[in-house]
């Protein structure tokens, strides 16, 4: 028992160091300019266009949601009107660019893990290797580099629509009065909060591809290892967006007050 | 030149590759036979530096290629095509996509350009007019072909080939070796052919290597190979499950 649980700390901080010579290889890769537009635009448009369907649709319900819950709750004590301002609040700083991440880590990690293990069992990734071509410039800084693009507009997307579907609930559906709510938003949010859950995901944008890349890198032979490999991809991105979440809130929230 | 000397290779305390060296000479064509598992794909693989020995140095034109790191290895690479067993295309591109991609990632070549060379060299392996094909609508045979298309399109000066006749029937793999031999004529390259086909060791190397418990077991031409007595080599060439009981 004790060998398995060495074996597995081991394997951990191997894995680790692993993703940060991956890491530090993307960077070396995009210092010298070596990624293809057309690769960026490609991982672009997977990530970022594909992707709204599920991120607008998270964002529109959790906006609604929480909007008609804060709004049950305030109601009690005759704060009706503000409702809107702690939805505005909640989604820029925390729900908008937590709950993109998670819902992009789902779709794109997967299918990041998944492309590029089933190269690497297929030897594609050693065809590359042979043809010239180092993986990391071809395979892992565009979706990096498309990950740190798309995830702040999806998520300033995702922020629009939530507030917009919980005005369009508290408004119409419970009968706030529409201008004290829509003052109370934009007097409670601020640009700062804007600013916060952009840098978030922004870092987010680069954890998941990150990970989706190294799982697919160095994912087993076979069909089980493309498999494992996908199923790692979304479980070690969601539970590090989760964990980074915690950090940045602290970290940003800190220099934020600081201004 | 290719040289290896003294590698050794083990995969889970396995030994792979047991002092292994040799050399092959500029424009010549080598056979690297041996039983299915012996270690041949792993030797092919550390001779471009997709793999790195435990011990032992790959020497192309001279200069050690295992203490080089990836990027390093990148421009030692633009000197070889590699012709994988199961054809490796990106499945994710054309055939004409598949046959570009060195042209169109490492050169600056015109559009024109790119396409003038991939007909060309689609004519030589005989495809013409498959440019718009995805790889998953083309046999075996025909990846294969694709494969040595894109392993040749930018003329390297040495070819690898990994098992290519294998999984293939006779008919086609006696085209594979044709073109092989073509291939080996037209551009002038260093061939190294891993197979445990004798029938295609035979038509297109002008020297076998024979390895045989993760070592080099016997060298020769095919003729010597096919006259050799040496109950290991005989029992190869035969292709006799058990030599004793035979």
């Amino acid at each position: 028992m004790i060998f398995s649980a060495n074996k597995r700390v081991t394997e951990s901080l191997a894995g680790l160091g692993e993703i940060s010579l991956l890491a530090k290889e993307a960077l070396l890769s995009l210092s010298t300019l070596k990624v293809k537009w057309n690769d960026l635009l490609y991982q672009i448009y997977f990530i970022g266009v594909k992707s709204q369907t599920v991120v607008l649709i998270t964002g529109a319900f959790t906006g609604m949601v929480l909007g008609a819950q804060t709004y049950f709750q305030f109601h009690k004590v005759k704060m009706d009107t503000v409702t809107l301002a702690v939805v505005g609040v909640s989604m820029c700083d925390e729900l908008g660019p937590v709950l993109t991440a998670l819902m992009v880590a789902g779709r794109v990690g997967a299918a990041i893990a998944a492309e590029i293990g089933t190269m690497r069992v297929t030897e594609q990734i050693d065809a590359l290797r042979t043809l010239a071509t180092h993986p990391v410039d071809y395979l892992v800084v565009p979706r990096i580099l498309a990950g740190f693009i798309a995830l702040p507009l999806l998520t300033m997307e995702s922020i629009c629509l939530g507030i917009g579907a919980s005005y369009f609930v508290n408004v119409h559906l419970l009968g706030i009065d529409a201008t004290y709510s829509w003052f109370n938003m934009l007097r409670y949010t601020h640009d700062i909060d804007v600013v916060i859950g952009l840098t978030k995901a922004f870092i987010y944008g680069g954890i998941l591809t990150l990970i989706g890349c190294y799982k697919g890198m160095t994912c087993g032979m076979g069909a089980e290892g493309v498999g494992r490999a996908t199923t790692e991809a979304v479980v070690y991105s969601s539970i590090t967006i989760l964990i980074t979440n915690f950090f940045l809130t602290l970290t940003l929230g800190k220099i934020a007050s600081l201004l | 030149m290719i040289e290896a000397r003294n590698l050794h290779k083990r995969f889970d305390e396995q030994p792979v590759l047991d002092g292994i060296s040799f050399r092959i000479e500029n424009g010549e064509s080598v056979a690297i036979i041996g039983r299915s598992g012996c270690g041949k794909s792993v030797l092919l693989k550390h001779l471009i530096g997709l793999l790195k020995p435990d011990a032992g140095d790959v020497l192309i034109d001279g200069e050690n290629i295992v203490p080089m790191d990836e990027r390093q290895l990148l421009n030692v690479r633009r000197k070889f095509g590699m012709v994988f067993q199961g054809a490796a295309l990106f499945d994710s591109m054309t055939v004409e996509e598949n046959v570009a991609f060195a042209l169109r990632r490492n050169t600056r070549l015109p559009e024109a350009e790119i396409a003038r060379r991939v007909a060309k060299i689609l004519a030589v392996v005989d495809l013409s007019g498959t440019e718009n094909k995805s790889p998953a609508e083309l046999s075996g045979g025909m990846r294969k072909r694709v494969g040595l298309a894109r392993a040749i399109v930018y003329e390297p000066q040495i070819v690898l080939y990994d098992e290519p006749t294998t999984g293939l029937d006779p008919i086609v793999a006696d085209s594979i070796d044709k073109l092989i031999m073509r291939v080996h004529g037209r551009l002038k390259v260093t061939t190294v052919v891993v197979t445990h086909d004798m029938r295609t060791a035979r038509r297109v190397s002008q020297r076998v290597l024979m390895m045989h418990d993760s070592k080099i077991y016997a060298s020769g031409t095919p003729d010597e190979f096919f006259a050799s007595q040496d109950p290991v080599v005989r029992q190869f060439v035969d292709g006799v499950a058990d030599a004793e009981k035979n």
